[in-house]
């Protein structure tokens, strides 16, 4: 839309602008003087502690106002790639280990390094910790909370039947029969143990990693074969036979969030998550539920699991307020304050002060959670290299290969074969 | 929005524009929110996906040219696509003749003349309105789930119910039953045409001695044959066009194995899941070409079997 205006008339509104500017700054124009975006994934409960966090901050700095966007995690994921192609991106962005490569070597992330020991204090984070989100020796994202993979149970389901959620001891053939025996003592109607992880990305790179493979290699190529998947497949196949996982068309319905899980769902006692997922699980769930290590290979297995930032804090490179933007993040993640207000949904905080400034103040779950991981921390492996571009593409291809397994489309040694070829297809795609 | 300084010289402008645009430049100035419609809005994105069709592009890096790259994956060497295609195809096959009979049924009793019509046709009408929406697609992924309404009537009589949408063997014919579900707006343009007929061709019949049968086969059917062929194109390219049912009830993996993978899924997953927005161009424009075959030779067909009244 054209707006002509004369001269005269763009003089006059010049003036008046430049008069109000000299007069000392009115105090509405004052307030919001720096306006930030934040962007972030996850629940709703995520959403509250988020917004909560921001509020304390912005009543401290009085002339910042953040305003805040969430998203489940596909559509995040879709909308940020069109915001930052469109030079609109959000100033603070929730950043995932998985796409932290893609963005930073695309000149879409801030460089933090400039800031660190001066608004960004995360000196006591720990070599691992901070180089999480590294990139190229860059730091463009900070770790916002550590956590791994769990095996989630429903306490009062397994308490109920006399069984003990899986130790760190427990074999994937013990977890197995267990798993089997809970469909048969608990005797209901399409309720069984476990939930069919077959086609569960995190389990299955664990399962690799104890047999002493990977997902991919540090060049981004295919790092397991047909006979580790067939090896999976075969395992979970043998537990669908036994009943001990949910059938198919149940398990068809799990879309990767909290509230299709199976166990939410009261159709198994067992399913498998991240740590830091465990407050989640429990704000929908009347039953009580806890978490425990996931089963591993026994004797001569390798360790499966790792600690992973759950997510970490980028600013765009586009931000008009780097600086401010930084002290935002510090404000998450090395404020006693802000740190509090966001408590472990996010993870365990990487910071030592932080974390022993929130101990006393931790609720049952938070305890939980801070125990298993230090717990974990004993019996993990190194942070694999982060996954090639095509890494999502390959975990539906995993899914959907699962469900042909499991629906009987295809058989097993078939089923291996075509997961590794149309793995190396989008690899070599790119 | 710009803003211009300028003299002000709106004559001098309102000149140039005469010179330029002649005696329509008035028709234009109406015209123009159509003009700038489907220019800027249609027309433009649409010659930008075609240029990015040979291209490849991840909305982040800037678009690289790779030629026909993208259209030789997509006829030589892409499952997915053909199961995409083999899952529209069912769709548009079954549900646009199930649901031209359906609401053609359902048009033929309501033109009958029954108290009330008017409220009989505004409920049978609800659904389309609803039909595309979001809350609806969630509310069926209650109904027909395992242990979902559906099949708590079955139990009723013994049926041990399946789980329709967890079941690749059934959630397409689930997502074909939504579609007729939604027989609104065919219906109501069905019951327009019935009206048109004129009732002393029945009348005739009838004094010839035609049966009710022969009636609607000799006389209803015919006349109605402009109807049913505009019918018939709409709901095609409707058809070849779903995408909210799947997406939801699925949320958006097209699963389970594949089984929903509408065309439009599969091409919303490569431009929004994967960013391969050159890729899934190529795959609108196969998708464009592919409707306008049908209509054509819908329109081709026609010929031998609509008639119009001269």
């Amino acid at each position: 839309m054209d707006i002509t205006i004369d001269r005269r008339s763009l003089l006059k509104a010049g003036a008046g602008l430049a008069a109000l500017g000299a007069m000392g700054a009115p105090s509405a124009f004052a307030q919001a003087e720096t306006k930030l975006r934040m962007y972030w994934w996850g629940s709703k409960e995520r959403a509250d502690r988020t917004f909560a966090a921001n509020k304390l901050y912005t009543d401290k700095n009085k002339n910042v106002s953040i305003e805040g966007e969430t998203l489940g995690w596909n559509d995040y994921w879709t909308k940020l790639a069109t915001q930052v192609s469109g030079r609109n991106a959000p100033d603070l962005i929730q950043m995932d280990y998985r796409y932290i490569f893609e963005y930073a070597r695309r000149g879409a992330l801030l460089n933090f390094d400039p800031y660190m020991g001066k608004v960004l204090q995360i000196e006591d984070f720990g070599k691992e910790a901070t180089d999480a989100g590294r990139v190229d020796n860059k730091l463009f994202g900070v770790n916002l909370g550590m956590n791994s993979m769990v095996t989630l149970v429903n306490r009062s389901v397994l308490d109920q039947l006399g069984f003990k959620a899986p130790t760190t001891e427990t074999t994937w053939a013990q977890f197995a029969e267990m798993a089997a025996e809970i469909t048969k003592k608990a005797n209901r109607p399409g309720f069984f143990g476990v939930s069919d992880a077959s086609g569960y990305e995190p389990e299955f790179e664990a399962f690799c990693r104890q047999r002493g493979k990977a997902l991919y290699t540090a060049d981004g190529k295919l790092a397991f074969t047909a006979e580790d998947a067939g090896a999976w497949f075969d395992m979970w196949d043998k537990m669908r036979q036994a009943k001990a996982c949910v059938p198919p068309d149940v398990q068809a319905l799990y879309k990767n969030s909290i509230d299709t899980s199976p166990v939410t769902l009261g159709k198994s006692a067992i399913d498998f998550a991240h740590s830091n997922q465990l407050v989640g699980f429990q704000a929908l769930n009347k039953e009580k539920v806890g978490i425990a290590p996931l089963p591993n290979a026994g004797a001569g297995g390798k360790p499966g699991q790792y600690l992973k930032p759950s997510m970490l804090w980028s600013v765009s490179a586009q931000s008009k307020n780097p600086e401010e933007a930084v002290k935002i993040v510090n404000f998450f993640v090395a404020s006693p304050e802000g740190a509090a207000a966001i408590g472990l949904e996010r993870g365990v905080p990487a910071s030592a002060k932080i974390r022993a400034a929130l101990l006393p103040e931790l609720d049952a779950l938070g305890k939980e959670t801070v125990d298993y991981i230090s717990l974990m921390s004993k019996h993990v492996g190194a942070l694999p290299p982060p996954p090639p571009k095509g890494a999502g593409e390959i975990e539906s291809v995993l899914r959907r290969v699962s469900e042909e397994i499991a629906f009987g489309k295809v058989k097993i040694a078939e089923g291996a074969k075509k997961l590794v070829a149309e793995a190396d297809d989008i690899l070599s795609r790119g | 929005m710009t803003l211009a300084v300028r003299e002000s010289a709106p004559a001098t402008s309102r000149r140039i524009a005469r010179k330029v645009l002649g005696h329509d430049a008035g028709a234009y100035l109406f015209l123009a929110p159509w003009l700038i419609g489907i220019f800027v809005l249609t027309v433009g994105p649409a010659l930008g996906s075609l240029y990015l069709s040979f291209t490849r592009f991840d909305l982040i890096t800037e678009p690289r040219f790779v030629g026909l790259a993208n259209y030789t994956r997509i006829f030589t060497n892409d499952a997915k696509f053909l199961a995409a295609m083999k899952v529209t195809f069912t769709y548009v096959l079954l549900a646009v003749p199930l649901k031209l009979i359906f609401a053609l049924s359902v048009a033929i009793v309501l033109n009958k003349g029954l108290r009330g019509l008017t409220v009989y046709r505004a409920l049978f009408y609800l659904p389309s309105l609803l039909g595309g929406s979001v809350a609806i697609a969630v509310l069926w992924r209650k109904i027909f789930a395992k242990d979902g309404l559906f099949n708590d009537v079955l139990s009723t009589f013994g049926i041990d119910g399946v789980s329709w949408i967890g079941d690749p063997d059934y959630a397409l014919y689930t997502l074909v039953v939504l579609s007729i579900w939604q027989f609104g707006s065919p219906m109501i343009i069905f019951l327009a045409g019935l009206r048109q007929i004129p009732q002393d061709l029945y009348e005739a019949a009838s004094l010839d001695g035609a049966s009710k049968r022969r009636q609607f086969w000799k006389i209803t059917l015919p006349l109605l044959t402009p109807i049913i062929f505009f019918n018939a194109i709409i709901q095609t390219i409707e058809a070849f066009k779903a995408f909210t049912p799947a997406f939801i009830i699925s949320e958006g993996t097209g699963g389970p194995v594949n089984s929903t993978l509408f065309y439009t899924l599969y091409l919303f997953q490569e431009a929004f899941s994967y960013f391969r927005m050159g890729y899934a161009s190529a795959l609108a424009w196969i998708l464009l070409v592919i409707i306008a075959c049908f209509t054509a030779v819908s329109f081709i067909s026609a010929r031998y079997w609509v008639h119009y009244e001269e």
